[in-house]
């Protein structure tokens, strides 16, 4: 079986800083929408923090976790596409053929994670910005759907790297930007398919849970939620 | 209905073909102006892109695909009350049947602009239809949408022709008529029909086909349409009441514009000899059933999903019964019951003008249904997080007010160029009910020999 | 094609046009000259039951099956000829292939009857031929095509003694 890329996030070493929103941002040409259309809820954070408040002050609890496309296995986005753009690649991930998008938004309302956003406007990067856009990732226009791909232009260009040099890729050798900008190494990215990998071994952790996981999407990402919170619940 | 002779009837029913009134012309121009801002708006948003409308995360539909569905479940008025009378044999269907299925046509040609206008793309909606592209692939057969394309076109097409068909020996009536550049037009329409018994029998063969095919296909098409959101894992969407709760209420508003139609048509076509009380009464029966049907459907799912008292699903229950959605829920419930149900139920009430009341709110209360199904749901999903709002922006108002104006506007039109009533089939209706009449004096006078 | 020689008369009502064709029959005018117009379906008079045999329900039924064939093919080979992973779904999911098949049957029959309906009546025909505006004020038409010379006179006597309001002929020399 050929590499299953997924993540594991240590959500006790989370401290919610965002870093890895900001690296998203700027590894995948994703525009800022202004002050205007964030308020309207357009922002295209591929990764969002999450976060929840419990309790009455001073005795507030704080949740928070990093959300992103869970590259499903079972991706209910998936078979509601009308033109294949949102479907399922040979590694486990869900890909994103931004080509065929028509718009038609069905993938994401079906996605129970609210993590696919669309191109209300065309992008826009004010001057200079425009001179810090990612090369080996595409722009998208207005009416297109796009979501997190676990960098899949990193993930191929170290397989490609490998090849070149004819060894194995190395376990965490491919950082998605979210993972390299952790300031707290909680994200974890790697292969599923090789039980030596770190991210199988948190996977296998007694904390790791799926987020959702009842609906039967079968998430590649395990959550390690704090032991604090209530056992193993997240959210 | 005292019996007309076949030249009355004639006369009567295509005096609206003859001049059009001021107020005619008023009436279209201001229909012409909304219809026009509505494609102007929608221009707008091909330029700027959808952020003119007030669609957002997690609410990806919203006035687009209210209306879409809520037109095509008008569309299913005509054909299906059409033919299912046609089948039943029902006496009464045949002023009623036209006028029927011309709201079919041009509601579902209506309902169906709307996967086109909600598109981010919509230059590219050819990508939808299965062509041998360069790039070798071809559309998601899995996807709902897909359905949708082929049940929509399959039913368009089949209720054009149902509309058509039954046209063409009233084309050759007004042709007969007619001077000049509107004899040649209507020749062209009646395709050179003369009243042979040949072409009469295979034309009403044909009809009956159609009668018995178009049913299903209907019934297919509204299934198929709220499966576009029952085979999504949201809140409240994930049911598998949603195809028979969407094709009872696609006729429960089919009816109700039928007869608001007629009613319409009634008092400006002058045509109180023709549409009577009868009809508005039979219709209003039908419709008091399919209230009371769709009462038992939302009672049903709202039952199950209250006791099941799954979190998520309570979410969006309480939010349409007490939270935000509540006050259009509230209007929905009198609109589609409460208000319709006296109207509908008391025969004093069951006039031509309470039945016309009574649908008048069910197709407002309907619309406030498919928006209440779709809205709610889409902003309440699983993690709390993302949850969001909606509100419509002039765009999406803009077009919704174009529809019916649109709807309105061509019916006007239509009821101008072709008799509303078909005149063949009120005539072969009179003959059957002399040549009954004469049969039952025949065998009286036979039994008293 | 000019309007070939025939007699005819129009009738008022159906009982009279009823009386004018068993004049016809009991004049042994063979059938297949015998032409009937109205403005009206009149199937239960006898004047009107000619020319109803028709398979086009078989037609029809036939043209469904060809639908449901294109459409099963349509789906099950699109979809092979590029197979895409998406949601662990088999690349030839069987309800969606049934419910493309189901449509384009029935999309076929429709059609089927109606394109059955138009080469059996052979409609669309807009050349000048035979008819009577007459025919759109109410009056059934009964004549008969190419009269030989000997029976013009019988046939119009016996079309005016069965009730007809008018008796047409035209000229054989066109």
């Amino acid at each position: 079986m050929g590499h299953q890329w997924g993540m594991a996030i240590d959500l006790d070493r989370c401290t919610g800083c965002e870093a890895c929103v900001v690296a998203c941002h700027a590894e995948n040409n994703i525009s800022t929408v202004g002050e205007d259309q964030a308020a309207l809820s357009r922002a295209k954070h591929w990764i969002r923090v999450e976060r929840y408040y419990e309790g009455e002050f001073p005795d507030v609890t704080v949740k928070f976790m990093p959300v992103f496309c869970q590259q499903c296995d079972a991706a209910p986005c998936e078979p509601v596409c009308p033109t294949f753009a949102s479907y399922h690649t040979s590694e486990g991930l869900n890909g994103q053929v931004y080509n065929r998008c028509i718009g038609t938004r069905y993938c994401a309302n079906a996605c129970p994670y609210v993590v696919r956003y669309f191109n209300f406007y065309n992008p826009v990067w004010d001057k200079p910005l425009h001179l810090q856009l990612n090369p080996d990732v595409s722009v998208r226009e207005v009416g297109v759907m796009e979501k997190c791909t676990f960098c899949v232009q990193r993930i191929k260009a170290g397989e490609v790297q490998a090849e070149a040099e004819k060894r194995e890729l190395k376990d965490g050798e491919i950082q998605p930007a979210c993972v390299q900008s952790c300031p707290t190494r909680a994200m974890v990215f790697g292969d599923l398919s090789d039980p030596e990998s770190e991210v199988s071994r948190l996977a296998r952790s007694g904390r790791s849970t799926k987020l959702l996981g009842e609906l039967g999407t079968r998430p590649k990402v395990n959550y390690l939620p704090r032991d604090s919170w209530h056992g193993n619940e997240i959210g | 209905m005292a019996t007309k002779s076949a030249e009355q009837i004639t006369i009567d029913l295509l005096r609206p073909l003859s001049g059009i009134s001021g107020r005619w012309v008023f009436a279209v121009a201001v229909l012409a102006g909304v219809v026009v801002a509505a494609l102007s708006a929608f221009f707008y948003q091909v330029y700027a892109g959808l952020g003119v409308s007030g669609l957002r995360t997690p609410v990806f539909w919203g006035f687009y695909i209210t209306n879409f569905v809520f037109w095509i479940g008008l569309s299913h008025a005509g054909t299906l009350i059409s033919a299912i009378l046609r089948l039943a044999n029902a006496t009464w269907r045949r002023p009623v049947t036209r006028c029927a299925e011309v709201i079919t046509v041009f509601a579902l040609s209506i309902g169906a602009t709307f996967p086109i206008i909600h598109l981010g793309r919509p230059w590219l909606a050819f990508f939808l239809f299965p062509y041998p592209s360069e790039r070798g692939i071809w559309p998601n057969i899995r996807s709902p949408l897909l359905w949708d394309f082929f049940a929509i076109n399959t039913y368009l097409i089949s209720s054009v022709t149902f509309l058509l068909l039954p046209m063409v020996p009233d084309f050759a009536l007004v042709r007969d008529r007619a001077e000049g550049v509107k004899k040649k037009i209507y020749g062209v329409l009646a395709l050179g029909w003369t009243g042979t018994p040949k072409e009469w029998h295979r034309l009403e063969t044909a009809m009956h086909i159609m009668a018995i095919a178009v049913i299903p296909v209907a019934v297919s098409v509204h299934s198929i349409v709220s499966w576009d959101f029952a085979m999504a894992p949201v809140p409240m969407w994930h049911s598998t009441i949603f195809a028979p709760y969407f094709v009872a209420g696609a006729i429960f508003s089919g009816i109700a514009a039928l007869i608001l139609a007629m009613a319409l048509l009634r008092k400006f076509l002058h045509l109180e000899e023709y549409l009577l009380p009868i009809h508005f009464e039979n219709l209003g029966k039908l419709l008091l059933v399919m209230s009371l049907l769709w009462f038992y459907f939302v009672f049903a799912e709202r039952l199950t999903t209250w006791y099941g008292n799954e979190s998520s699903e309570m979410t969006v229950f309480w939010t349409t019964q007490h939270g935000s959605y509540s006050p259009l829920f509230w209007t929905m419930v009198f609109c589609n019951f409460l208000i319709p149900f006296p109207f509908l139920a008391i025969k004093k009430l069951r006039t031509i003008t309470g039945t016309a009341i009574a649908s008048f709110t069910v197709v407002i209360g309907m619309w406030l249904e498919r928006f209440l199904i779709i809205v709610p749901s889409l902003s309440h999903k699983y993690l709390t997080y993302s949850w969001g709002t909606y509100r419509p922006t002039w765009v999406e108002i803009t077009i919704t007010a174009g529809t019916f104006c649109a709807m309105a506007l061509l019916y006007m039109i239509f009821s101008k160029v072709v008799p509303i009533i078909s005149i063949w089939e009120l005539k072969a209706g009179q003959h059957l009910k002399t040549q009954a009449v004469r049969l039952v004096v025949k065998s009286s006078e036979a039994g008293a020999d | 094609m000019p309007s070939p020689p025939v007699i005819y008369g129009l009738f008022a009502d159906p009982e009279s046009a009823d009386r004018g064709m068993n004049a016809l029959h009991r004049a042994e005018i063979k059938p297949k000259k015998i032409v009937v117009m109205s403005a009206e379906p009149f199937d239960d008079y006898s004047f009107a039951k000619m020319d109803h045999h028709t398979p086009m329900p078989w037609i029809a039924a036939a043209g469904g099956v060809v639908g449901g064939t294109c459409g099963y093919l349509l789906a099950r080979l699109t979809q092979v000829a590029y197979p895409i992973n998406t949601g662990g779904m088999p690349i030839v999911a069987a309800w969606p292939t049934g419910i493309v098949t189901y449509e384009l049957t029935m999309l076929g029959a429709v059609i089927t009857t109606i394109v059955t309906l138009l080469i059996t009546t052979r409609l669309p025909n807009w050349k000048s031929k035979l008819y009577d505006e007459e025919v759109s004020n109410g009056k059934i038409l009964i004549g008969v095509l190419d009269p030989s010379d000997a029976a013009r006179a019988e046939i119009e006597n016996r079309l005016r003694g069965a009730g007809a309001v008018k008796v047409k002929a035209t000229n054989p020399h066109h």
